[in-house]
């Protein structure tokens, strides 16, 4: 199952670069004269309100948000793994303040802390920075559940066998990290990052839908959904359902590959 | 009769039994109950009509209004003794069957209706009226509408007798007529918060969060030619709904009659659906508009500035703006393309021989050329050596406004100029243009409820902390600024409707100069109107399509 997932998940992927990069395809050129066109041979999935080609933005911001979560995702495991590792390792002193920060962070009413820091960006940050930067906050903001389950789980190998005697053989404390604990830490943390990549997808898409998201003229989930909150605009084109369709697909098949995982 | 589950029974499925109708009653008496207590179910009585209101009045004392739902409610109930006509816009009597200014227009002569009477069937004499109009003036009541005769301090009211009332002023103040379409008039020492009114309808039951009824005014002075008592429709109903999906869902069940404030998509289906109900009036009071931070504390850099506050830098903007486009794609068809402050709309005050610089990338250019600037490849430079690129805020949520900028942003690149979108949530956005001023351009809309200039005095006084583009200037920034505030403040002291219209003419031409603020589109009035009214006649001034509410009824066989 988790390979038949990996196979599909691969394949949209694929589908969506050979979109992205069809020729004479843009996702921001406007062709104002074929506003909310139907499907065509130019057009596969029709155009947006401004006429702007469907297929390709669709296409673009599959990549773009799949990039952005799966990088937000491996930066908030990495944080998470070191603050984890940190807490159950490191000395007795640091570990209350380091789950505290932790505790904190869980408490933060997250989505308001990032409206906060989208409207503190500069005005002038280019559409793909400020994507980025929206992804790289919600890396910032997101850790602190990973960085518990890992304090946990690194906690309960404190006193392993192993971790004894590499200690009493004189390994050094960055030799047991490298060659003993994360090896034993990977079946942890990766359902961690595999399951914050569509959380993170969610959260850019609730972004969006604020119009908080990825700049105008890229091209995001969120702002595709958008579309969706007007019931004309369902009754005039089915392609209006496809931004979403993908994004279920997507979250569909990531959720098969943590579970099998 | 439909089965329930009962785990005792092997079978799996019975008819409900005695407990079971037991439940069920008490099921269905709590869902009876909810239903009663939601908007849909909150009767308007026999005959009545309904529609939404977006959010809670705020107050039913007419005196306090200060919002638009508040403000309806006030419309609906309170009698007033000079109604502007939401058709001709021109001020006509309504509880006062006359009424003169003397020649200073310090002096104003109210004479009453005889036989007037609130809703509770007392008499309504010039003493309610005064004792009404002080109120408003008094400081304790903090009435918005007080602001209007600039200065409510030194307004005196006289009751000569029962059926007069005279107003004196301690200077004049332009459109008086048009302040007592807001005052209304309560019973003397009994404010009612709307339960006893001089106007068509009464607050008769209020659910927060739900809904509003008014009743019919049984003493109501207005009769048809034929002599029947008005208004025709015995009830009204306002529902609390914020979701728009939900209040067109109901107009399209029937449940609602009125709809305004439709998204230009809904519209069109809407139209194709039940053309009957759609009314597209074309362009409202309302405007849409860009402009750039010229304020001198402004925290940008000096070469920005100096952009923004050259006349040909605006000029060329407002003439690589594709405005038609603006209309076609960001409101399907539903705006009017805008290049002055008043609308067509605005029949008193529009001016249509403007001068105003039109659709022109070619003319863009020179303009741009000869102001210093130059085009290296794509990009447009200063004549200091820096690339023209500005960011354009806007209210994150407001779809045209978004798809505004966007197809801004793909024009003023055909002139060089880099544009970046960003939309802000609204305390945000107000924080940097009213605290920070830390902006560059900015996309908002300004909703006209006034046709008069006068009341845009805010606006365009440099002195104004609402005068957008450089807010609460000491002393007029630039010698047209100056002549702006000269010609507002004409207007309001000239005494004559032509001296008031030459004013008027000459800021409208000195804004299309000059551009401070680049008119883009005139949202047009969207309605849907239940076809199965009688004696609707639309107009794009609020409340829209029940300024008559008296005169509706139902057509014959509809309800």
């Amino acid at each position: 199952m988790r390979r038949t997932a990996l196979v599909l998940l691969l394949a949209l992927l694929a589908a969506a670069v050979l979109a992205a990069l069809r020729p004479g395809s843009s996702y921001a050129a406007q062709d104002r004269e074929q506003s909310w066109a139907p499907a065509s041979r130019t057009h596969p999935a029709g155009t947006d309100a401004l006429g702007r080609d469907r297929l390709t933005r669709v296409a673009v911001a599959a990549l773009l948000g799949l990039a952005g979560a799966a990088s937000a995702a491996a930066g908030a495991t990495g944080i998470a793994a070191g603050v984890g590792v940190l807490a159950a390792f490191g000395p007795k002193i640091l570990a209350g303040p380091l789950l505290l920060v932790c505790d904190s962070f869980l408490a933060l009413p997250w989505l308001f802390l990032l409206m906060m820091v989208r409207a503190g960006l500069p005005l002038q940050t280019a559409p793909l920075v400020s994507a980025a930067a929206t992804f790289l906050i919600l890396a910032l903001l997101g850790w602190p559940a990973c960085a518990r389950a890992v304090h946990a789980g690194a906690s309960a190998m404190r006193r392993a066998d192993w971790m004894i005697q590499g200690r009493a053989a004189g390994l050094r404390a960055t030799q047991l990290m490298g060659r003993h604990l994360l090896p034993r830490m990977l079946p942890l943390l990766i359902p961690q990052l595999l399951i914050s990549v569509p959380v993170f997808l969610i959260a850019e898409a609730n972004l969006g839908t604020l119009g908080l998201g990825v700049a105008e003229p890229l091209p995001s989930w969120g702002s595709m959904l958008l579309e969706l909150d007007n019931s004309a605009l369902l009754a005039s084109s089915h392609w209006v359902y496809l931004p979403v369709a993908l994004l279920i697909a997507f979250l569909v098949l990531l959720e098969l590959c943590v579970t099998e995982a | 009769m439909k089965p329930i589950r009962d785990d005792h029974n092997w079978r799996g499925w019975r008819v409900i039994g005695w407990r079971g109708w037991r439940l069920a009653l008490v099921i269905a008496a709590l869902t009876t109950g909810l239903l009663i207590a939601s908007p849909m179910h909150a009767q308007s009585g026999s005959g009545g009509v309904a529609w939404a209101i977006k959010y809670d009045p705020k107050t039913f004392d007419p005196a306090k209004v200060d919002d638009q739902a508040s403000e309806l409610v006030r419309y609906l109930t309170g009698g007033v003794l000079l109604r502007i006509n939401r058709h001709t816009q021109e001020v006509e009597p309504s509880l006062a069957s006359s009424w003169t200014i003397a020649p200073d227009g310090r002096t104003l002569v109210f004479h009453l209706r005889a036989g007037l009477r609130f809703s509770d069937g007392s008499a309504l004499t010039s003493a309610d009226a005064a004792w009404s109009i002080r109120r408003v003036l008094a400081p304790a009541t903090a009435a918005p509408v007080a602001e209007e005769f600039l200065t409510p301090g030194g307004v005196t009211v006289e009751t000569p007798d029962p059926l007069t009332v005279i107003v004196h002023l301690p200077r004049r103040v332009v459109s008086i007529g048009r302040v007592f379409d807001e005052i209304a008039i309560e019973p003397q020492n009994r404010a009612s918060e709307g339960r006893v009114t001089a106007g068509p309808y009464v607050v008769a039951e209020y659910e927060r969060g739900q809904f509003v009824r008014l009743e019919r005014n049984p003493h109501y002075w207005k009769h048809d030619p034929g002599g029947a008592q008005l208004p025709y429709l015995p009830s009204i109903r306002l529902d609390i709904v914020a979701n728009p999906e939900q209040e067109q869902v109901r107009f399209v069940r029937g449940q609602y009659q009125f709809l305004g404030g439709i998204s230009p998509e809904y519209f069109d289906l809407l139209a194709r659906t039940q053309p009957q109900s759609a009314h597209d009036l074309g362009p409202s009071l309302n405007t849409e508009q860009l402009w750039f931070n010229q304020a001198a504390a402004a925290p940008l850099p000096a070469y920005e500035k100096q952009w923004f506050a050259s006349t040909a830098f605006r000029v060329a903007i407002s003439e690589a703006i594709h405005r038609q486009d603006l209309a076609r794609l960001a409101y399907s068809g539903h705006a009017t393309p805008a290049y002055g402050f008043i609308s067509p709309a605005n029949k008193v005050w529009f001016d249509a021989h403007l001068d105003v610089p039109r659709e022109d990338v070619a003319a863009a250019n020179v303009a741009l050329a000869k102001a210093g600037f130059y085009r290296s490849g794509a990009t447009l430079y200063d004549a200091s050596g820096h690339a023209v690129r500005f960011s354009i805020l806007t209210n994150a949520g407001n779809a045209a406004r978004e798809k505004m900028a966007t197809l801004i942003q793909q024009d003023l690149a055909a002139i060089g100029i880099t544009v970046t979108v960003v939309t802000l949530d609204f305390p945000a956005l107000i924080d940097r243009l009213m605290h920070t001023e830390n902006y560059e351009a900015c996309i908002l809309g300004l909703a006209n409820v006034d046709p008069d200039p006068d009341s845009m005095m805010n606006l365009w006084l440099s002195s104004s902390p609402n005068h957008q583009w450089n807010p609460s200037e000491k002393t007029p920034a630039t010698p047209w600024e100056a002549a702006i505030d000269a010609a507002m403040q004409a207007q309001a002291s000239a005494t004559g409707m032509e001296g008031r219209r030459q004013a008027v003419d000459r800021v409208q031409q000195i804004v299309a100069t000059e551009q401070p603020f680049i008119y883009l589109v005139y949202p047009n009035a969207l309605y849907a109107v239940s076809p199965a009214l009688a004696g609707v006649d639309l107009t794009v001034l609020a409340p829209g399509p029940v300024w008559n509410i008296e005169s509706l009824r139902w057509q014959k066989g509809k309800r």
